[in-house]
């Protein structure tokens, strides 16, 4: 079991946000009593281990743990507690096991508690299979689960998808209410600006809420400056492309999950795989993970050298105590450091070979927009090699979204002939929700990606990795759209200065303010002027996912000498290209 | 102040008592005697109705009775000519939310609000109550309890859902000489415990047990309980009144009334004292066996509150009650405690006399507890007068204090105005302070709206800082009932003028208007609700589902929009549901989705109705690949035919329009390839094929060495293209090894995709010296360094590097030979060549 995340250093009470969602999940516990069974959506199971340890649902008389899956309750217990989101596919696997029970003349007692919040949809479907009566329902409030001390998540992979494909909007009446929860805790936040329509309808889904039910927020300064609302579809090119940021880069070949990454022995030695913790309680990895990966190598062996030379001088020279205890305090960072010497070696390994060199410059070219033939020949390449399709879709979607859509031709040749013939006929469902999702489409009109090229300034040439002036490092020249809007989001003159760009990106614009009323606003006002020595906090939501390259230029942005920002993330899912466009691709049998 | 107030009371022992008229009764040619009385408590509403078992004589009244229902005070409220059936009302009370409940003969038990309005649910106690008739019983806050001619005891345990059960059964010969009750909050089991007196002892009957107390006191004539359940006082057959603990395992105290007849009541009056009525007369007796006797001249009624007794009777409503500590303090003759000095103080401040300062000078230190007195003796007063001098003996006392709690007498102040509006006659609620601390503010303003005094109600919740919302919607609610025959519009703006002053839950007020038959007026009210999840039932229970359905829609709530949605559907037929969901994007993707999942036919039948023929075909193609996942439909090819007609059906309807040629296309081309697959599962007997995508058919033909069907496939999708199939038989061959097959297919013409494939395949598979034929071959020196590095010829490749000059290349080439210092230093020497070549 990993710990938890320390949060110590988070610009706001983190801490409180967590004890409080524990709570909760403990009262959910505590309404049945007795020991219990306790049967976990299992795409939840992961997030809630970021909440709270095992030992605490023991105490709560959680007996057993398990995943819900399409077979029977194997358990002895009479209590049953399921924790789910509300999916409709998840009912009628719990439908077939309380019938599984009754079938067996199983008595036993059940919960089901939605997370965030009952759904008529579900309880509909439990109807119709008969077991609603038999069900005690409850809610277990969403809370955004805190990954690092400026990194929240909401762990709901399925946004894009509900949203764009099913035309589902319900995760943004969710974010909302988390966004609203957030303010009353942490106080209205003044400046709210936001980029798409998802963002636009987040935001006037916050303020019908307010509406309905005023909000009570606490006296004084509000905690939180200003809020950035960013809809991926406004930038869907930036997932698409290779992080090259050291944390990126360990998601892309590793997968992060749940602030966890998992090794093989092959890695790290030993016999059986290890999960470690990726969060900043690890005091080097918060040094590297936001380093663009070329230059991690040499951090790596300046320290080890430095230690090394620590040694050699207690070994040969009269030291004081106070010296070796220096050192052996250094020494204790040396697991630490074996692991992501480790780590890196291994990752070596695929940034060396000839494929991710030529992948990289695929990349950048579709990016710099200026030549598609030969990219076209790349994919194709890709294809006849038989490269997995989720890979070769990422450098096609990267294609569709900066020329506008493939040309005719090309688009039924690669979704026809090329994509269905050499991967199946199943993925016409996932091209056409990719289509849906406007990440692959037929052109229609011209392109203004050159434009916003040139104009957002997204291909910054010529960086000097180790000391980089342009968040363009974390994707060695690509400067990622999504964290450039924030930049000039946050600059003096706002999005006004580059009103002819936001109007090129696809969705609403908006800035506003929310005042209490308008004489607290008077003083709040005033009151500024005085506190202006103040860093302010901004909390950049994105709705549909983001990745860690991108929360990386975040951090190198917020320590820019002339911010006077600092960054807090929430997103609704950490993602990478891959599981990206992974969580489009349906299957059959649920999901 | 002529008279002592002292002279008014009755002393018990060291108690002193007394007695208060309230009220004249504003009510005329009432007759106590007679007739069945029940009094609500806290000072409530007066039911009264003739006792049939009685012989009046009548006046100038109607021989029907008449049910009636007076203020305290004695003012009408309601009279209605009583028809009920069920034979002889047996009993009549008021229940704690003041609704009057009569218990008839047979069981059934008629409810009626403040207003005489008779309440619409059925309350009964069952068919074996019907059969055997009730003969007693006894009505508390919230049940009723009462034993049948057959001896049995059935109970409602709660007013609030009315369901009776019927308690454990205890065979007797004769009926108890007399029934009591133990209130639930009083007992250790929390429900209601039955005392039935039987021969000389007293049986307990509860839910499940029956417990005889094993006592001899009896066999008693009467009997209560004190207001705590701690303690029961009993009137025996020889006339002694014990008051005994409720376990009857302690007899506390002992009185001999010397009259052998029981008393018409016995009550409680307070903790502490027991009151008998018996022939006009009212006897106390105390706790030590001291008693004082009131006589009247008429019949009264005597009334239990948990500080006294109420009691009535046709011309006066009394209270009697043990006289408040404080008061004693400073009224009692002689007494010269701190507060009865501050009084006096007052008495000559006012009168301006100078004695005024020596009195409070003997106060002294003192003067706070003397303010606290007066304030406290202010708030027991039922006198206007009284209360005034009394706060402002304290406010003139505390100018002599240093620090005295200012809220302290301003919410005496508030408190008192309070209570004075409640007893003014036309409120007619007689409430002490005592019984307003446990009767609480907010369930007096309560009773205040059931009883249509709004306006006082609201002024009291403005006043005392509640919100005033229970009694704006209540009186929203009254107007509605009542105005019914003025017109929606009319009505809805009559209400909104003042609904407007507040912040009220409209969808409440709505509900009252729908409830009532006022649809238009209640559809017009819920446009003013802000909240959407209060406005979409009601307007879904209204039968407004469209109209709930577009509130749904606009509130961004998808979950209101399914409630809508699971109503539109059980209640339409489906043109009319697919009509109404068609034109809304939000709530027909929601039904998709849903329906998706549950209800794939009827989403079919919904995508044909509204000529979406393709995502029809969309849901056949979904069947046929979840046959695909499932492995009972999966297995064996013969299972194969209904997925190819599912497809075969699907390119149909996709066919249908032009937009959809992929899908058809792909459909099409699907089909065919399911029945190659299944052919060559049939002739090579491996279940391999099935479900794999035409590159992999080709390439698994190629491994089993069939070249054969490999070409055939290829020729039959004539669109594989030729690199692709270069790659795929490349990478096939190299797979099994045929190294052979191989170079012949190098050699059949030159490779449409070069010889690159060839060297990726071999060095994939480990194969160097293979490989190594096919670079010579490659033309590009990139690739071919390349190539060399991976094959691990650090050298050659160096040497391709440079007849190419390509620096860049010897850069990664070093990388990649990083481990290696000899190559590394063999790549060093050779960039330097080429470097002085170039410069």
């Amino acid at each position: 079991m990993a710990q938890l995340p320390p949060l110590e250093n988070a610009p706001i009470n983190l801490i409180g946000l967590r004890k409080e969602a524990q709570l909760d999940l403990v009262e959910a516990l505590d309404s049945m009593r007795g020991r219990k069974l306790l049967v976990l959506d299992p795409k939840l199971s992961g997030p809630l281990t970021l909440i709270v340890q095992i030992s605490l649902l023991k105490e709560h008389g959680v007996e057993n743990l398990s995943h819900l899956s399409g077979d029977p309750i194997q358990s002895d217990c009479t209590n049953v507690i399921y924790i789910v989101r509300p999916h409709l596919t998840l009912m009628k696997l719990i439908a077939a096991q309380i019938q599984h029970d009754k079938r067996n003349q199983q008595e036993r007692q059940y919960s089901l508690y939605f997370m965030p919040r009952r759904s008529t949809a579900c309880e509909k479907v439990l109807e119709a299979e008969g077991v609603h009566g038999g069900i005690t329902f409850g809610e277990y409030r969403m809370f955004p689960i805190p990954f690092d001390d400026d990194v929240l998540s909401l762990e709901h992979e399925l946004v894009l998808k509900e949203l764009q494909v099913d035309g589902d909007p319900t995760s943004l009446w969710d974010l909302a209410l988390t966004i609203n929860n957030l303010q009353s805790r942490f106080g209205l936040i003044p400046n709210v600006k936001g980029k798409g329509d998802a963002a636009k309808k987040v935001f006037s889904i916050m303020k019908k809420m307010q509406e309905e039910q005023a909000l009570t927020t606490p006296e004084g300064q509000p905690e939180i400056d200003t809020l950035i609302l960013l809809d991926r579809q406004v930038d869907l090119v930036t997932p698409m492309c290779s992080q090259l940021t050291y944390e990126g880069l360990v998601d892309e070949f590793l997968n992060i999950n749940n602030g966890c990454v998992e090794l093989d022995p092959a890695i790290l030695g030993g016999d059986k795989k290890v999960k470690v913790p990726l969060n900043s309680s690890d005091k080097l990895y918060r040094d590297l993970r936001d380093l663009n990966f070329g230059v991690v190598g040499g951090i790596l062996r300046e320290k080890a050298a430095s230690m090394k030379q620590d040694y050699t001088d207690v070994k040969t020279t009269n030291q004081e105590f106070s010296d070796l205890k220096k050192f052996v305090k250094k020494m204790h960072a040396l697991p630490e450091m074996t692991r992501h010497i480790d780590i890196s070696q291994y990752l070596t390994t695929f940034t060396r070979k000839r494929s991710f060199m030529s992948r990289l410059i695929m990349e950048q070219t579709l990016v710099e927009g200026q030549e598609y033939d030969i990219c076209y020949e790349y994919i194709e390449e890709m294809i006849n090699k038989q490269e997995p399709l989720i890979s070769v879709l990422r450098l096609l979607v990267i294609l569709s979204v900066t020329n506008n859509g493939l040309q005719k031709k090309h688009f039924d040749y690669f979704r026809f002939v090329e994509l269905l013939q050499s991967y199946g006929w199943e993925n016409l469902f996932f091209i056409n929700d990719l289509e849906r999702a406007g990440l692959l489409r037929k052109q229609e009109s011209k392109s203004n990606w050159l434009t916003l090229k040139r104009g957002l300034r997204l291909v910054v040439s010529d960086t000097d990795d180790s000391n980089p002036k342009d968040i363009s490092y974390a994707f060695s020249g690509y400067a990622p759209l999504s964290i450039r809007l924030v930049q000039h989001a946050l600059h003096a003159s706002g999005w006004r200065g580059i009103e002819d760009m936001m109007k090129l990106l696809p969705g609403a614009t908006f800035e506003e303010r929310q005042v209490k009323n308008r004489v607290k606003f008077k003083r709040e006002k005033e009151k500024k002027s005085s506190v202006d020595g103040r860093r302010a906090l901004v909390l950049v939501v994105f709705i549909g996912g983001v990745t860690f390259a991108e929360i990386s230029a975040l951090r190198f942005l917020s320590a820019q000498e002339s911010m006077k920002h600092d960054v807090i993330v929430l997103t609704t899912k950490l993602c990478n290209g891959t599981s990206f466009l992974q969580s489009l691709q349906t299957n059959p049998l649920g999901g | 102040m002529a008279v002592s107030v002292a002279a008014e009371w009755s002393a018990i022992a060291n108690r002193y008592y007394r007695k208060q008229e309230i009220y004249r009764m504003a009510w005329h040619n009432v007759e106590l005697s007679g007739h069945k009385v029940a009094c609500a408590r806290f000072g409530g509403m007066i039911a009264i109705i003739r006792d049939d078992t009685k012989i009046v004589r009548l006046r100038s009244e109607p021989a029907r009775p008449k049910l009636l229902i007076f203020r305290s005070s004695g003012l009408l409220v309601a009279s209605i000519t009583w028809d009920r059936p069920g034979g002889r009302l047996i009993a009549m009370g008021w229940s704690d939310e003041e609704i009057l409940h009569c218990v008839m003969q047979d069981g059934s038990v008629f409810r009626y609000d403040v207003h005489g309005k008779l309440l619409p649910d059925k309350v009964w106690f069952g068919q074996e109550c019907w059969d055997q008739g009730i003969m007693e019983c006894i009505i508390w806050g919230n049940g009723i309890v009462c034993l049948t001619e057959a001896n049995a005891v059935f109970c409602i345990p709660d007013l609030g859902s009315p369901q009776f059960v019927k308690l454990a059964q205890l065979t007797l010969e004769d009926p108890p000489h007399c029934m009591a009750i133990i209130e639930p909050q009083h007992t250790v089991s929390g429900s209601v415990e039955v005392l039935l007196a039987v021969e000389s002892t007293v049986m307990v009957v509860d839910g499940g047990s029956i417990q005889d107390q094993g006592t001899t006191i009896g066999p008693l004539g009467k009997m209560v309980a004190s207001p705590n359940g701690s303690y029961v006082a009993c009137f025996t057959h020889d006339g002694r009144l014990l008051v005994v603990t409720s376990d009857f395992s302690k007899t506390i105290s002992e009185f001999d009334t010397q009259s052998a007849l029981p008393p018409e009541q016995l009550i409680w009056c307070g903790m502490d004292s027991v009151l008998l009525y018996s022939d006009d007369s009212v006897l106390m007796v105390g706790p030590y066996g001291d008693w004082t006797k009131y006589t009247y001249d008429e019949p009264v009624v005597l009334i239990p509150e948990c500080d006294g007794v109420r009691i009535l009777s046709n011309t006066f409503m009394e209270f009697l009650q043990r006289v408040p500590d404080t008061t004693v303090s400073i009224f009692s003759i002689g007494s010269t405690s701190p507060g009865a000095m501050l009084y006096d103080a007052y008495d000559h401040f006012a009168k301006r006399n100078a004695k005024a300062d020596e009195s409070i000078r003997m106060v002294g230190s003192s003067i706070p507890d003397a303010v606290e007195a007066c304030i406290d003796a202010a708030g027991q007063e039922f006198r206007m007068e009284l209360q005034d001098t009394l706060m402002r003996a304290a406010v003139y006392g505390r100018t002599f204090c240093r620090r005295f709690s200012k809220t302290r007498i301003r919410e005496t102040c508030k408190t008192l105005r309070i209570l004075n509006g409640v007893r003014d006659p036309n409120v007619g609620i007689p409430l002490t302070l005592q019984q307003l601390k446990v009767l609480t503010l907010p369930v007096l303003i309560e009773r205040l709206v059931n009883e249509h005094k709004h306006l006082l109600a609201i002024r009291m919740s403005e006043y005392m800082g509640l919100s005033p919302e229970t009694v704006v919607v209540h009186w929203a609610g009254a107007m509605i009932t009542a105005a019914t025959s003025v017109p929606d519009p009319e009505l809805c703006n009559l209400l909104l003028e003042k609904l407007k002053m507040y912040s009220v839950s409209y969808a409440a007020i709505a509900a009252h208007a729908y409830r009532n038959g006022r649809r238009t007026l209640a559809a017009l009210l819920l446009e003013h609700e802000p909240r959407s999840s209060e406005q979409v039932p009601l307007l879904t229970s209204m039968g407004e589902e469209e109209k709930a359905l577009g509130k749904a829609i606009k509130s961004g709530d998808t979950d209101l929009v399914y409630f809508t949605l699971f109503h539109l559907w059980q209640k339409k037929s489906p043109s009319e549901f697919t009509r109404a969901v068609q034109d809304k994007p939000l709530a027909r993707n929601l039904f998709i989705a849903y329906a998706r999942q549950n209800e794939p036919d009827v989403l079919k039948k919904f995508f044909a109705s509204i000529g979406q023929l393709h995502r029809v075909g969309e849901l056949l193609l979904w069947e046929a690949w979840a046959q695909s996942k499932n492995p009972v439909t999966r297995q064996g090819s013969p299972l194969q035919g209904p997925r190819i007609r599912l497809i075969e059906e699907a390119q149909r309807l996709f066919s249908h329009s032009k937009e959809h040629d992929f899908e058809a296309k792909a459909c099409d081309e699907q089909a065919r390839l399911l029945k190659i697959q299944q052919e060559l599962e049939a002739k090579t007997g491996k279940a391999i094929f099935v479900d794999t995508s035409v590159s992999d058919t080709i390439r698994t033909c190629i491994v089993l060495k069939n070249h054969r069907e490999a070409q055939r496939i290829r020729v039959e999708f004539k669109v594989v293209p030729d690199k692709r199939f270069y790659w795929l038989k490349v990478l096939a061959l190299a797979y099994i090894k045929d190294w052979d097959a191989l170079e012949k297919f190098s050699k059949e013409r030159r490779p449409p995709v070069g010889f690159k494939p060839f060297v990726e395949a071999c060095l994939q598979e480990g194969q160097t010296s293979e490989a190594l034929k096919y670079i010579q071959k490659l033309s590009d020196p990139e690739e071919k360094a390349e190539a060399y590095a991976q094959a691990g010829m650090a050298k050659e490749a160096a040497e391709v590097a440079a007849q190419a000059k390509d620096s860049e290349i010897l850069g990664r080439l070093k990388l990649t030979f990083g481990q290696s210092t000899t190559a590394a230093a063999l790549f060093d020497s050779i960039r330097d060549r080429l470097s002085l070549q170039g410069g």
